[in-house]
């Protein structure tokens, strides 16, 4: 499904990603560790499009596509979803009226029909009741005033409308209480499809107990520096990062 | 020195259609326009407002003409509307049938038998915005005719008033109108008032308006500048609060080639408190200047005042906003910001805020934050699969969306909508709350 090679990206003058190979097939769930500043959100904001980052070389191909030569919106028509580690807030946009924009557009690019407002609150109901979240949000502003964990119960419920081929996760954990982060974790988890990926980037093992993945990979410098099983990341948490700069990477690809 | 603001072309006004009891102050604005000069850049207050195609305009004289007025019915005040064409009053275009009785909603010209009534109204306020301003010295020297709201005592009038003032250009030369609004609600007195100016093709609309709500009194009142393009649009709101007032009044531009609002609201008894929010939507090479004043002269009053700017193409906007808190007026509770969202590299926003302070027990702040879309918010609308085109126009309606929803009249809150969503190339954006 998706396919990165040799990719390296820079923000301003510093160069961020440095050489990444990947490769996810549809049916799986990868997990993106590391250190702060190891290039694990420069990754995900790449895929889908930031503008701020210049890809510098390398090359991703997504269902055969070049990634590189969809805009932002275009990579999120065709099933590609970035949950932001911090959403950002949108005063005056009603978060049900951005829903409905958002599931509607996807919608029309699919050939499908697009829900009236009606409609679509039927739709909605369902999914908000998923992520244990109050309608009441549905009437605010698009992240105005969430706190943290809600923001993040918004990202998981956007995914939901949504429903992406390929999620990418940046940091769902990051102020989540435990509880919250089994509800959203069991909720990711059960919008995986044989024909569906994730791509969850945390720093902590904890939300892999609840989606479990594949594959976990350890970024270090803007490079993949160790592939494993859920065993790495369990050796990550008793063991921090520190140690895989003292010991060489083992050869070959991720 | 020539006295070219006493244009010869605008419209005389007879003598009978005058109020008798404006007469002295018409004379001395007649004496203020004497001799005067239109104003220059080189003033400091008119250092943007380039009056050389006004200057070199010719007005025919302003006739009653046909206009279809059917789209800008506002379904809440079919029966509570008066219409104006070219500064005349247009009997058949107005329909007062929805009014309580006591209410008074007429034009000034077949009201002069209030002139006492209305004496009360010829404060410093106006005069003294009179001589500073010769657009507002121009419109009491010349005026013919306008609108008249009076609330009486206690009374909550349900349907919202509407005074539409349109105009037309005559064959191929300009027109010129000076409407004059006057607006009093008695002793706790409530009403929605909306006063809206529409047109087509080159004129000249020179408007004043003055507002008296006395004590415990409450007005909500809505001023929509939508001239045509070629137009020019100089208004002027005096208006006074008395003990306890309240006054919310919204002004929302989005016409005229050049336009200038120049509101002043005096607190002029204890507890009376203020919203005073603009919203300037301009595009091409449009200019609208607002010059405003808040004068708390009184303990205990409010102020809140909220402007913003949305200026794509070479427009220019100017902000210059005065908050003037006088030494008796302990207490004051006053807060002032301007937001400019510039949407193309040429547009510009010149913003003034400003504090002038002589109580020491007060609460006062002010602002300015002139920008453009956050880059990141563009980003995170596209990652949810909206094209780049629809997220600029979603943030930007955003950027107005509180303002239009202070609107009391859900009719006028979906038209203007619409007006903005057209303005900024929107899609379909009709379910927008």
């Amino acid at each position: 499904m998706l396919s990165i090679r040799n990719l390296s990206a820079r923000i301003g003058d510093n160069e961020v990603l440095k050489g990444i190979d990947l490769d996810i097939n549809a049916g799986e769930v990868h997990a993106l560790m590391g250190p702060n500043g190891s290039g694990k959100s420069t990754l995900g904001k790449v895929l889908a499009g930031h503008p701020a980052y210049e890809v510098t070389g390398g090359e991703v191909t997504y269902d055969g596509r070049n990634l590189f030569e969809l805009a932002p919106d275009e990579r999120a028509r065709a099933g590609i979803f970035l949950g932001f580690q911090h959403p950002i807030e949108v005063p005056g946009v009603s978060n049900a009226s951005f829903l409905r924009l958002a599931y509607n557009k996807k919608a029309e690019a699919e050939g499908r029909d697009e829900l009236d407002p009606l409609e679509f609150d039927d739709f909605i109901q369902e999914k908000i009741s998923r992520v244990k979240m109050d309608s009441s949000f549905l009437d605010r502003s698009l992240n105005e005033g969430f706190s943290g964990g809600e923001k993040k119960r918004n990202e998981i419920l956007q995914m939901c409308v949504l429903e992406p081929r390929l999620a990418i996760l940046d940091e769902l954990d990051s102020g989540l209480d435990i509880d919250a982060l089994r509800v959203l974790g069991e909720v990711v988890t059960g919008l995986m499809t044989p024909d569906r990926a994730l791509l969850v980037i945390t720093h902590f093992p904890r939300i892999l107990e609840t989606i479990r993945p594949d594959r976990v990979h350890v970024l270090s410098a803007g490079r993949i520096v160790r592939t494993g099983g859920m065993e790495l990341a369990l050796e990550l948490e008793e063991r921090g990062y520190d140690w895989l700069k003292a010991e060489p990477a083992p050869a070959g690809r991720a | 020195m020539t006295a070219a603001i006493e244009n010869p072309l605008l419209p005389a006004v007879a003598a009978q259609a005058r109020p008798a009891g404006w007469e002295p102050l018409r004379v001395r604005a007649e004496a203020a326009l004497s001799g005067q000069d239109w104003p220059s850049t080189r003033q400091e207050a008119w250092k943007y407002t380039d009056l050389s195609v006004l200057k070199a305009m010719d007005f025919a004289p302003a006739i009653a003409a046909a206009v279809d007025i059917g789209p800008l019915i506002l379904p809440e005040a079919r029966g509570s509307r008066l219409v104006f064409v070219n500064g005349h009053f247009d009997a058949r275009r107005s329909n007062t049938s929805n009014l309580p009785t006591g209410l008074r909603l007429l034009n000034l010209a077949s009201a002069s038998g209030l002139a006492h009534e209305l004496g009360d109204l010829a404060g410093p306020g106006p005069q003294a915005q009179a001589d500073a301003d010769p657009f507002a010295a121009l419109n009491t020297a010349r005026f013919r005719d306008g609108a008249l709201v009076i609330v009486p005592k206690g009374m909550q009038v349900e349907p919202p008033l509407h005074l539409l003032f349109l105009s037309t250009q005559e064959g191929g030369q300009a027109t010129c109108s000076l409407p004059r609004v006057f607006v009093v609600l008695e002793r706790g007195a409530s009403a929605t008032l909306v006063e809206e100016y529409q047109g087509q093709g080159r004129y000249l609309t020179c408007a004043v308006g003055e507002v008296l709500v006395r004590e415990g009194a409450r007005l909500d009142h809505t001023r929509i500048q939508r001239e045509s393009l070629q137009a020019h649009h100089f208004s002027s709101l005096a208006a006074r609060l008395e003990r306890d007032a309240r006054y919310d009044c919204r002004t929302i531009a989005f016409g005229a080639c050049l336009s200038r609002s120049t509101p002043r609201v005096t607190m002029s008894d204890e507890g009376a408190s203020l919203v005073l929010d603009g919203l300037a939507l301009l595009g091409e090479t449009q200019v609208a200047d607002t010059h405003s004043f808040i004068d708390h002269r009184f303990p205990r009053c409010t102020s809140r005042q909220t402007h913003k700017i949305i200026a794509d193409g070479d427009a220019l906007a100017v902000f210059n906003g005065v908050i003037y808190v006088r030494r008796d007026a302990q207490g004051t509770d006053a807060q002032q910001q301007c937001r400019g969202l510039l949407l193309s590299a040429q547009a510009r926003v010149d913003a003034k805020p400003q504090l002038e302070i002589y109580a020491d027990d007060v609460k006062c702040a002010h602002g300015a934050a002139i920008g453009q879309l956050d880059p990141e918010a563009l980003f995170y609308l596209q990652s949810r699969g909206l094209r780049l085109a629809l997220a600029r126009n979603l943030l930007t309606y955003a950027f107005a969306s509180d303002l239009l929803a202070s609107i009391p009249l859900p009719s006028l809150k979906r038209q203007l909508r619409t007006t903005v969503l057209a303005r900024t190339n929107a899609e379909n954006l009709e379910a927008l709350p």
